[in-house]
């Protein structure tokens, strides 16, 4: 009796554990499936890496299920992008549509994407990514970099009302901030620490504010660039100097949170800080007293690019062409997309909802994003610097480190200017 | 039924561990073999085609200063982390089997900090590091601003060592208080009766008997702190000026970020390589010492 019981038991637990791996085996199949069926209509999947808006993305999905049938499954990943995408490549069960940034487009859209140029919303935009006479990239928004500043901040210590068009000049800039200082406000600027600010978003100005970035970059990798003699790139290390010297976390420098920043910006503690319309969202989570724009960054080399935001089309969507991604799929990925660009719910979705600048030409529904609508302003006014999207994958990162060193006073201009030509002329030219 | 042959032995053991084992193939074994594969190629992470390139990965990750960099700056780290956590380790599992009053509690406490992940970890640390000794610093310096550890790279490496040993001792001071308990009373009492002090019991008697206690824990806390990544990732994310960058997060970067997916490869087969034969060396040395009770 005992022995068949034990034996029993031993057969019961085999078989949980065989029912235990099949159920995992089966899981991560079903997992990534672009394929395949939700009840009756297609079913396709969605990589969105704006975590910010991935619950409205998948409210969205659900609007447009009742209004076409198609199920849209929206994923989000706290990996990077890159690397996530790899693996779901490598499991052979990649997103339909996927949103990466735009030097991805270059790499894995060039790779996979399908050629959207047939699509009704490519007439709509001058943001969309075209690689070898193909459409690859459809543009989620627009972003541009400048200096943010806290209007209601300024008219508390000031007591007057800000005019941004007021500050053309450094000397405007600064005379703006010894005013602030004079009414109280000690520290009226902040500076992010982190590199992909300090390097990805501000020392890229130097290259981007000129007439030819291609030809800087080639030089830079040559090493015939003079950066130290370079107006450029003094004009903007002058601005940063001066964001340092009333910088509101001196003390912490390059390893200031970057929640603390976002606070004092959003609360009206400081008034300035450089950065962009994608932190909206932080700003949002303080006890926010803006309005809080945005406006070019100051500088006294005066140019045809000194009075403009830089920036452009952000998050780019490709749609999977691999040999995994049906001919079907595909068709439901673009029309998607279309859907998205053309009609009112992902025009109402884009501007209204996540408070992005939306980067179409028939999306006339107001931005709620306060920083959102001084940049449409710009882009409507022609008034941007395109990006410049081919750095090396580790620009911002190595290099973001020379310029934590100097916004920590760590190394002097020269050194850091060497110190960037030494990055560049060490590096592999990006293909594109 | 015979017990002594092959086919009863292979199915006793497909029975218990067959399940196991597959599982162990198909999570570890295959990856890693495919891992290797992998370095010598050219893949670029996301392509179906996988270029065969020879040695050239290794070469590069040779050829790769700041990995080498990283990977001392992870010698120091462990070194300091694996002496520490295993000292603290010892001397709480000496406090919590020597009787004193509260003993479960302090065990109980001592251990907690092990089940915080390391990434939740890292960001409590940060926290205390980025606020709390500041706040503290600023007031005692009369209100000026005192910077925090984390900016300057000895500050940060020490809050490294601070964090992982605060994770891992209570960890270690279990296995301890295992090889505490395993020594008998009646040995350390004979000890006694022969004129030992208390302090020569515990160096002549107990921590010979608690070799396997020691190999254990080093073994274990050696290939910790070699492949941490987590609080690194959490506490210091590399800064100040990438001054703390350890070799599993250059590894990481290098594949990921940076996109060499063949190389970062590489060189996770030469940090795995480096902490394989110190761990095995470790053992195998400590374990040539060990006594019976």
């Amino acid at each position: 009796m005992k022995k068949s019981i034990k034996k029993l038991m031993v057969l019961m637990l085999s078989v949980v554990m065989v029912i235990a791996l099949a159920a995992c085996g089966g899981g991560s199949s079903d997992g990534g499936s672009s394929g395949g069926g939700a009840g009756d209509g297609t079913s396709i999947t969605l990589f969105n890496s704006k975590n910010e808006i991935q619950e409205d993305f998948e409210n969205l999905a659900k609007v447009y299920e009742e209004q076409t049938g198609v199920h849209v499954e929206v994923y989000y990943s706290q990996d990077t992008v890159a690397a996530h995408l790899a693996t779901k490549y490598a499991s052979k069960a990649p997103y339909t549509i996927n949103m990466v940034d735009a030097k991805d487009v270059y790499s894995l859209g060039k790779q996979y994407g399908a050629d959207m140029s047939d699509c009704a919303w490519v007439g709509d935009t001058d943001y969309a990514i075209t690689v070898d006479g193909k459409v690859l990239g459809f543009p989620t928004c627009i972003e541009c970099r400048g200096i943010l500043y806290n209007s209601a901040a300024i008219k508390a210590a000031l007591g007057e009302d800000f005019d941004p068009a007021s500050i053309k000049t450094l000397d405007d800039f600064k005379a703006l901030l010894d005013k602030l200082v004079a009414a109280g406000m000690a520290t009226p600027t902040a500076v992010l620490g982190p590199d992909w600010s300090l390097a990805a978003h501000y020392l890229q100005q130097v290259y981007e504010e000129r007439e030819d970035p291609e030809a800087f970059v080639q030089a830079l990798y040559k090493g015939e660039a003079d950066l130290i003699n370079d107006p450029k790139f003094n004009a903007l290390m002058d601005t940063f100097d001066v964001l340092k010297e009333y910088n509101m976390f001196k003390a912490q420098g390059s390893n200031a949170e970057d929640e603390l920043v976002h606070q004092a910006m959003s609360e009206g503690k400081d008034a300035f800080q450089f950065g962009g319309c994608w932190e909206w969202n932080d700003l949002l989570t303080y006890d926010y007293n803006g309005p809080v724009g945005i406006m070019p960054v100051p500088q006294n080399v005066q140019d045809d690019y000194t009075g403009k935001l830089v920036g452009g089309g952000s998050k780019y969507f490709y749609v999977d062409a691999s040999e995994y991604t049906s001919e079907a799929d595909q068709a439901a990925g673009k029309a998607f997309l279309d859907w998205l660009a053309t009609s009112d719910e992902g025009k109402t979705f884009v501007s209204d909802t996540c408070g992005m600048v939306s980067p179409f030409k028939s999306n006339t529904v107001p931005c709620t994003n306060d920083i959102g609508k001084a940049v449409k302003e710009y882009v409507d006014a022609g008034m941007t610097v395109p990006n410049y999207d081919y750095d090396p994958d580790d620009h911002y990162s190595k290099l973001g480190i020379e310029m934590k060193k100097y916004l920590d006073s760590a190394c002097t201009r020269e050194e850091l200017a060497a110190a960037i030509e030494a990055y560049w002329s060490s590096t592999t030219p990006v293909e594109h | 039924m015979k017990r002594n042959t092959l086919s009863y032995k292979v199915r006793q053991y497909l029975m218990f561990g067959g399940v196991g084992t597959a599982l162990f193939c198909a999570v570890v074994i295959v990856p890693f073999i495919y891992g290797i594969y992998l370095t010598f190629t050219s893949w670029d992470g996301v392509s179906p085609h996988k270029p065969f390139v020879g040695l050239a990965n290794y070469a590069a990750a040779f050829a790769d200063h700041d990995y080498w960099l990283a990977m001392g700056r992870t010698v120091i780290y462990s070194v300091f982390a694996v002496v520490l956590i295993n000292v603290l380790a010892f001397a709480m599992a000496y406090l919590v089997t020597s009787g004193v009053k509260g003993q479960n509690f302090f065990r109980a406490g001592f251990f907690i900090p092990n089940l915080i992940g390391g990434i939740v970890l890292g960001y409590v640390w940060k926290f205390v590091f980025n606020r709390a000794f500041v706040a503290i610093g600023t007031a005692l310096a009369g209100g000026e601003q005192v910077p925090s550890l984390l900016a300057s790279p000895k500050g940060a490496m020490f809050c490294l060592i601070l964090a992982s040993v605060w994770q891992y001792a209570g960890y270690m001071m279990l296995i301890y208080v295992a090889g505490f308990m395993s020594v008998s009373d009646s040995l350390k009492e004979a000890a006694m009766i022969d004129g030992c002090t208390p302090a020569q019991a515990m160096r002549n008697v107990t921590i010979p008997l608690m070799r396997s206690s020691f190999v254990q824990c080093i073994f274990l806390s050696i290939t910790r702190c070699f492949v941490v990544y987590d609080v690194n990732l959490s506490l210091t994310k590399g800064d100040p000026y990438g001054q703390s960058i350890m070799a599993a997060m250059h590894v990481y970067n290098t594949a990921f970020t940076y996109k060499n997916y063949d190389m970062g490869q590489a060189e996770a087969l030469i940090l795995f390589v480096v902490c394989a034969v110190i761990g095995i060396t470790q053992v195998m040395v400590g374990k040539k010492g060990e006594v019976e009770a």
